[in-house]
């Protein structure tokens, strides 16, 4: 069945296609909640939300846009209202543009070992940084470079302006290659 | 990386519009001088697109108990 027929159907009721429009997003939405919250049980907590508010409010899904982008928004709301309540983040945005562009980050990469390094090796790295980073970042950085929604549907998504996209991308993009760069350079 | 060839004019547009800048402008006819000659922003541009890929590379698979505990939240366990 395709999606369209599933949507319809799970708004009349039907359970076994409300199963299966669950069972085919479930991987996407708990995979995005992992890489903002950064911690299995908040990942599950947001995954169940979401799933939950789908269901509460499919009627008024209209179809105008796709029901992953719909349920990005929900769990996107929902991550970042949890990383509200929890204020641990290091990465500041009194960070500066000159302190995150410093001319001492741009090492030449070819000279670093990233290709040598086992697969686990590179995780701890990447989420050693990832971790630093604020969700706010987290989630342009997400939305933008690993989903690859555009500037204007990520700043509908988050109710931004175009430029507050662009500004954190930079940002949350520099503040990671400088982190891998820094882990590199121990 | 997307392999579609682009015009050095389009990567000029692309970075001055985000600078909010036109392409005509002092600014954005200094980067382009900047851009022909500096090995280190080369080398800056391909450290980003490696961080992207690097970080894409990482999926966090859903484990089989978390499915099994959302369908039952959801009340739909028992649907096979």
């Amino acid at each position: 069945m395709n999606e369209e027929l599933l949507i319809a159907s799970a708004k009349n009721g039907d359970r076994k296609a409300l199963s299966d429009l669950v069972k085919k997003y479930e991987q996407t939405v708990y995979s995005f909640a992992f890489k903002v919250c950064r911690d299995r049980e908040k990942a599950e907590n947001m995954m169940q939300e979401t799933f939950y508010s789908m269901i509460k409010s499919l009627h008024q899904f209209d179809g105008n846009s796709k029901l992953s982008t719909w349920l990005y928004r929900i769990v996107v709301n929902h991550c970042l209202m949890e990383a509200r309540k929890s204020n641990r983040y290091t990465f500041v945005e009194q960070e500066t543009d000159e302190s995150l562009f410093d001319e001492k980050y741009i090492a030449d990469w070819s000279t670093l070992p990233i290709k040598n390094l086992e697969a686990n090796e590179l995780r701890k790295v990447l989420d050693g940084a990832i971790d630093k980073l604020q969700p706010e970042y987290r989630v342009v950085f997400t939305l933008r470079d690993v989903q690859e929604y555009s500037t204007e549907e990520t700043a509908s998504m988050l109710g931004l302006s175009i430029p507050a996209v662009k500004s954190r991308l930079h940002r949350a993009r520099s503040f990671l290659r400088n982190e891998i760069t820094k882990a590199f350079q121990k | 990386m997307n392999e579609e060839k682009v015009t050095c004019k389009e990567v000029m547009s692309h970075i001055c519009e985000s600078l909010s800048e036109e392409i005509n402008s002092p600014k954005c006819v200094a980067i382009k001088e900047h851009l022909e000659n500096c090995n280190g922003c080369r080398s800056y541009f391909d450290s980003v697109e490696t961080t992207i890929d690097l970080y894409k590379k990482c999926t966090d698979e859903l484990p089989d108990d978390v499915h099994a505990k959302l369908m039952n939240f959801l009340g739909l366990a028992d649907i096979k």
